[in-house]
This record gives C-alpha cells, sequence and structure tokens, in this order.
C-alpha cells in the first residue's frame, strides 16, 4: 500500500450501475482450444441483431445508457452486409498463425543469382510490395465504418490489416537482401471505377478484394514452391499463402452468408462478378495475367534463368489454369456456381481453353 | 519440384503458344546492388533504410501506391491519401515498435491461463466487469480512430503505416481479451461508457496529429495508470497475464504517440499551439468523464477489495492513481513544449490538490 494514501476518510460511492449491467452469472469456460470468441458465445452476447442499432459502440451486450453520445456513425450496420458463420474460428487462426518476417524467414539462405532471376524477384517483389497493402488500407476503412455488434467479423478484417503489413514488409526485405532493389512500379491498384479501393459498398469490395484479387494471388502463393529460388522465398511464399488463404476465406463465407440471407442481392453480386470475370486474367492486379510485365519476370523465375524462358512460361500457364480452376470452386462454394452452368460466365469456357 | 506437385501439374498441363517476352522492365530501377544483410535480431523493417531507400522526405506527394525507393509510372490515377507531409504521421521509432509488437505477439484463447479464474465477492466481480467494458470500448474507439486514419497515410511513409497495422490487431485483441475477461468468470458486461473522451477522439478528424493528442497523450496516458493499477490489484494469474501483455502494448502505443507528437512539435510550425489549444477544450471533457461515477467507483472497488473497502483506502487508492496520471501528463507536456501545469483545467487541478 502506498503511504501517500490516507485511509481516515471515507467516501459517497456511487454504485447505481450495479442495477444496470448486461445479463449476469456467465460463465464461458475454454475448450481444447483454449478460451475463443467461438466459446463466449453464450447467453444474449451470442445473439447477433439483424439490424444493429448500435450508434454509441457499445459492446454488444452491455447495458445502454441513455445518456451516451452517438459517436458511430456506422454505415455497415446490417448483419447481411459484412457477417460470415466462420469469423470467430479465422480471427482465432490468424492469431495462432502470426509470423515474424526479421526471423522466422531463412534470410542466410539467400545466395547471389544470376542478373534476369534476380531482377525478375525484384520486380515481383516490387509489385507485391505495392499491392499488399489494398488489402490493408481498405478493410481497415470498412472496420471503422462497421458497427462493434459485428465485433467477430471485424475483428478478422483487423487480423487481414496486420497480415498485409507483414506481407508489404516481407517483399520489401527480399527485394532489398540480396544485391538487387527495387524496381518500377505496376499501378495495378490505382484510382478507377470498379477498383478495390473506390467500392462503396463492403460486399462489392469483398467480392474484388477476397474473391477475385487475392484468389488470383493465392493461387500464385502456393506456387511458390515452384518459382522461389531458394528456402527463404519458399518460405516467404508459404507463410503468404497461409495468411491469404483466410482472406479469401473471409470473402467466400461471406458471400455464402449474403446469398442465403439476401438474396435480393443475387444479381448485383453476379454483376461484380462479372466485372472481376473480366479483369481475372487480363488485368494487371495479377501478377500472373496476362497483361502484367510480372508475367515475364515469372517465367523467368519458373524457368529458372531467361535462358528457359519457354519452359517458365509453360509453368506460367499452368498457374493461370489453376487460378481459373481454383476461382471457379470458390465461386461454386459461396453459391453463385450457376453462373458456370448458364452461361453467364466465360471462365469455364477460358478454362477448357488452356487445356 | 516436390513429386505431388509434377503428377498434378502434367495434369493441368496447358497447350499454348510462347509469346515473344519484351524485357521492357529490365534495368528499370532507382538504386541497385542493394543487399541489407539480417542482425542479431534478423532482418528488420528499420535495417531496409539504406541508400535511397531510407530517404524520407518532408513531403511525398505522389498519390499512388508506389513503393519508397521505386521508379514511378506514368498514368496512374491518384489514391485519396490525405495525409502527405511527414510531419502529420511521423515517429522515428515506428519500424521499430513494429518489429517488437511482432516479435511480442500473444493469444489471449491459449496463452493466457483462464483455469486461474476463480470465484470473486459479487461486488468485486461486478467492477471488474465494469472496468473490462470500458476498457473494451477505449480499445473500440482507438481501433476507430486509427483505421478511419490509416488508410489516409501516404506510402512514403509505410514504416508508420505498418506500425499502426499492429496496433489495430493490438485494439482488436483488447477488445476481445476484455469481453472474455468479463464472460469467463460468472459475471457479464456492464454498463456503456458515457462516451465523453471517446466522443472528443473519434471527431477529432481534422488531422491525424490532432486525434494522437486525444488518444494517447489524454487518455492514454490516464489509461497507462488505470491498466498499472489493474496489474497490482490482480487476483489471479489470469489477469496478471492479461493486464500486464495489454500494459506492454499500450506502452508501444504510447510510444508511438509521444515520439509522433514531438516530432510535430519541432518539424512544424504551429503545432504546439494548435496542442495547446486542443488540451485546453479537452481537458474539460476529461476532467467530467473522470467525474462520472462508474469508473471511480469501480476502480474503488477493486482496490479496496469490495465496497466497504472502495469507500475509504479504494477511492483514496484511486485519487492516487489520477493525481499520478496527471503528474505524468503534466510532464509530457512540458517535454512536448506545451506547459499545461499553470493553466490546466480547475477540474484536474483540484485533484493535484487535493
Amino acid at each position: 500500500m502506498s503511504e501517500a494514501v490516507d485511509t481516515q476518510k471515507e467516501y459517497e460511492l456511487d454504485t447505481s450501475w450495479m442495477e444496470n449491467m448486461g445479463e449476469w452469472g456467465v460463465k464461458a469456460t475454454p475448450g481444447k482450444r483454449g478460451l475463443t470468441l467461438a466459446d463466449i458465445q453464450v447467453g444474449s452476447y451470442a445473439e447477433l441483431p439483424e439490424v444493429s442499432d448500435n450508434m454509441t459502440g457499445r459492446p454488444r451486450g452491455a447495458a445502454v445508457r441513455p445518456e451516451a453520445f452517438r459517436v458511430g456513425a456506422y454505415s455497415v450496420h446490417t448483419l447481411s452486409e459484412i457477417w460470415l458463420d466462420n469469423a470467430e474460428f479465422l480471427y482465432e487462426e490468424a492469431l495462432q498463425r502470426q509470423w515474424s518476417s526479421a526471423t522466422d524467414i531463412p534470410w542466410h539462405t539467400l545466395e547471389p543469382l544470376p542478373d534476369a532471376v534476380e531482377e525478375a524477384e525484384c520486380l515481383l517483389c516490387t509489385f507485391f510490395n505495392e499491392v499488399e497493402f489494398v488489402a490493408g488500407d481498405v478493410p481497415a476503412r470498412w472496420i471503422a465504418k462497421t458497427t462493434p455488434d459485428y465485433l467477430e467479423a471485424r475483428n478478422v478484417l483487423s487480423a487481414q490489416v496486420m497480415d498485409e503489413a507483414r506481407h508489404m514488409d516481407v517483399f520489401r526485405k527480399r527485394a532489398l537482401a540480396n544485391g538487387g532493389g527495387l524496381m518500377r512500379m505496376s499501378g495495378a491498384t490505382s484510382g478507377f471505377v470498379g477498383s478495390i479501393d473506390l467500392a462503396r459498398d463492403f460486399t462489392e469490395m469483398s467480392t474484388r478484394l477476397h474473391i477475385s484479387g487475392e484468389g488470383a494471388v493465392l493461387t500464385m502463393f502456393r506456387m511458390g514452391e515452384l518459382f522461389g529460388q531458394n528456402e527463404a522465398e519458399k518460405t516467404m511464399y508459404r507463410l503468404c499463402a497461409q495468411d491469404e488463404a483466410r482472406h479469401v476465406a473471409f470473402g467466400v463465407m461471406h458471400l455464402r452468408c449474403l446469398s442465403a440471407t439476401a438474396p435480393e442481392r443475387h444479381e448485383e453480386i453476379e454483376c461484380y462478378l462479372d466485372e472481376a470475370e473480366g479483369q481475372l486474367l487480363a488485368g494487371q492486379q495479377n501478377p500472373a495475367g496476362t497483361q502484367a510485365e510480372t508475367s515475364e519476370a515469372l517465367a523467368i523465375l519458373l524457368g529458372g534463368g531467361a535462358e528457359h524462358y519457354d519452359e517458365g512460361h509453360k509453368k506460367l500457364l499452368v498457374i493461370r489454369r489453376r487460378q481459373l480452376k481454383e476461382y471457379m470452386k470458390r465461386v461454386i462454394s459461396a453459391g453463385f456456381g450457376d453462373r458456370f452452368e448458364n452461361g453467364r460466365s466465360s471462365i469455364p469456357e477460358r478454362y477448357a481453353a488452356t487445356g | 519440384m516436390s513429386e505431388k506437385m509434377t503428377e498434378s501439374m502434367s495434369e493441368d498441363e496447358p497447350t499454348q503458344g510462347v509469346p515473344e517476352p519484351t524485357y521492357d522492365w529490365m534495368g528499370l530501377t532507382n538504386q541497385w546492388g542493394t543487399r541489407v544483410k539480417p542482425g542479431e535480431h534478423g532482418l528488420r523493417l528499420g535495417d531496409l533504410n539504406v541508400g535511397i531507400y531510407g530517404e524520407v522526405p518532408e513531403y511525398w506527394d505522389d498519390q499512388t501506391r508506389r513503393p519508397r525507393g521505386a521508379l514511378p509510372r506514368a498514368g496512374i490515377p491518384p489514391l485519396p491519401y490525405s495525409l502527405r507531409s511527414k510531419h502529420e504521421m511521423w515517429a522515428d521509432c515506428a519500424a521499430d515498435l513494429y518489429e517488437e509488437a511482432i516479435q511480442r505477439r500473444w493469444i489471449p484463447a491459449t496463452e493466457v491461463p483462464w483455469d486461474t479464474l476463480k470465484e470473486l465477492p459479487e461486488d468485486v466481480e461486478r467492477a471488474i466487469c465494469q472496468i473490462c467494458t470500458e476498457l473494451s470500448q477505449c480499445a473500440n474507439t482507438e481501433l476507430e480512430i486509427i483505421t478511419y486514419w490509416q488508410d489516409r497515410m501516404s506510402y512514403g511513409y509505410f514504416e508508420v503505416k505498418q506500425y499502426l497495422a499492429t496496433a489495430t490487431f493490438d485494439c482488436a485483441r483488447h477488445l476481445e481479451v476484455m469481453r472474455k475477461r468479463a464472460l469467463s468468470n460468472g459475471g457479464g458486461l456492464g454498463i456503456e461508457s458515457r462516451g465523453r473522451v471517446n466522443r472528443m477522439i473519434l471527431e477529432s478528424s481534422g488531422g491525424w496529429t490532432e486525434a494522437v493528442v486525444y488518444l494517447y497523450l489524454l487518455r492514454g496516458t490516464y489509461i497507462t495508470r488505470l491498466l498499472t493499477g489493474l496489474l497490482s490489484f490482480a487476483h489471479n494469474d489470469a489477469e496478471t497475464f492479461i493486464y500486464s501483455h495489454m500494459l506492454e502494448d499500450h506502452a508501444r502505443h504510447m510510444t508511438y504517440g509521444y515520439d509522433h507528437l514531438k516530432y510535430a512539435a519541432t518539424h512544424h510550425e504551429g503545432a504546439t499551439d494548435i496542442m495547446r489549444t486542443l488540451l485546453a477544450i479537452g481537458e474539460g471533457h476529461m476532467a467530467n468523464e473522470l467525474k462520472d461515477g462508474v469508473v471511480s467507483s469501480a476502480m474503488a472497488i477493486i482496490f479496496g477489495g469490495g465496497i466497504q473497502g472502495g469507500r475509504t483506502y479504494g477511492m483514496e487508492r484511486y485519487l492516487l492513481l489520477v493525481r499520478e496520471f496527471l503528474e505524468d501528463y503534466l510532464s509530457v507536456c512540458e517535454w512536448l513544449g506545451v506547459d499545461r501545469r499553470e493553466s490546466l483545467h480547475p477540474m484536474l487541478k483540484s485533484y493535484l490538490e487535493d
């Protein structure tokens, strides 16, 4: 006890708040994965409002204070706009699978590479250093716009912001660690209509970011085993793929939820998918896309040198083909698979043409 | 290549021609031959600041996502980055704090020894749950104001954006862990905050520096003392773990906040005058929030071991906490060059005089 404390005086204590708290007597218990967000979905604390009237930033389930200030102008306040059924799981997984680009990448395995290969790797790293944080900037913006009643979904987005910061960082590190440097930016994520940045609806943004954009990148990261030239690069791509898979899962699960709960938005989502598909292989946001100069860099890396460009290009086509295949799987899983059967989507045709 | 991958590739083997490469992109670099080596703490973000890659300009007029040091490309439509001056966000410690946050990550689900929670007297449990509710709402405000500003910050100052990404994640974890504590020991959430200071922070949308004045210098300094007090009076290992780790995260946030304000104060003419004006207004809101009986009585009950003890020792201990907060606050203000000792809001001054 501090000597500065005088215990002679008696104070009035306002304990009226004790009579006005949230549901009482709750005792969530840890399961085999510890005390997860799913474990604390108990009693009224698990009740998710379809439409949130929370304008004060109140934690879900806390007692309302009539005189509280209305500080939360939350534009995302309808459950179907942002919800996904496995948010708790994705958030907890993100916490478990954090990694450090400073200490978890075996940087000592980097060795001098032939000039063309180093340039190709640095071009790819410049591209990722540039575009990875679009997936940090944009979800961050949507966190501030979303009611805290949907805290589980917001927490997953917070984890994504962290993941993307690490991606931006690891690719910069690689570009500057092996005798190379950054190269010319791609401009792949800039301010034009239909871009991830400028979407004014969360689901529109998520469709572009999570399903098509990050989906294409995920396929590529998963093939990092093929174009990584050493253990440092392979580890880098492997760990990024692990993070990216969670982000893509967010988008798929959100679309699935929206498809089930807001059928009136089905046609609108189909339109976003139409746009996304137009950009899937031809757009510059896909580093393996037909219009991207990173494709040449990838062909060099996949071939193991400029002298094996043709061989590398054949492997690049395999990546593109996989991107289409995995994209279709995701869209089917999200509940929009009809488009591949009713002729609306040209992806099945394009997939067949690459076979 | 693994056998599985080779097999799977042949199954997907496409049959298209090979276009002639242009290699137009080759040789396009501002600086080549950079070879940063990992140090004893690995390859850290700050280590990368070599040559032109370490040149941080006072003003970044590029509204694209061009990485600092990369070559620009003509014709790229701009993005709405509104913070483009270094003094609007910079702190020299940002890169180090980013790496530290990653190294010191923790997981509430599996690292907090939840099995050490034991039943507490109801008044104490209610007080803890009320404080958890309050701190959860403070973390929510911090999360919302950071994410409001994050995507307005230029890429030229990416170290700050990256550090703030860790702070965003920390806030999400604080929201989570406070909720978990409130719902795991026979209690529940309390009553929401009146939200005076939350409003003040969220409405400081004129600039990030202005938000930092309220978020960290005024509110954050108080939260530091609150968490320190809670740690001193933790009832079990679970609470000790929670408060000590929250405090560690919060200390990083405060380091950035103070460092940024110092940078702004010393690099932007008129910044200290603006801070002084903001603080003159903010202190009034802070004083009114401190007068609100919910947090003070809940803390007094925790310190006093119950309502009875809260009326004597507990409230005295809380008032000491407020005095310590104000002394910290005044010291930092003085260090920043915005001395508030003489002009401190009278309601706050009264805590120091008692």
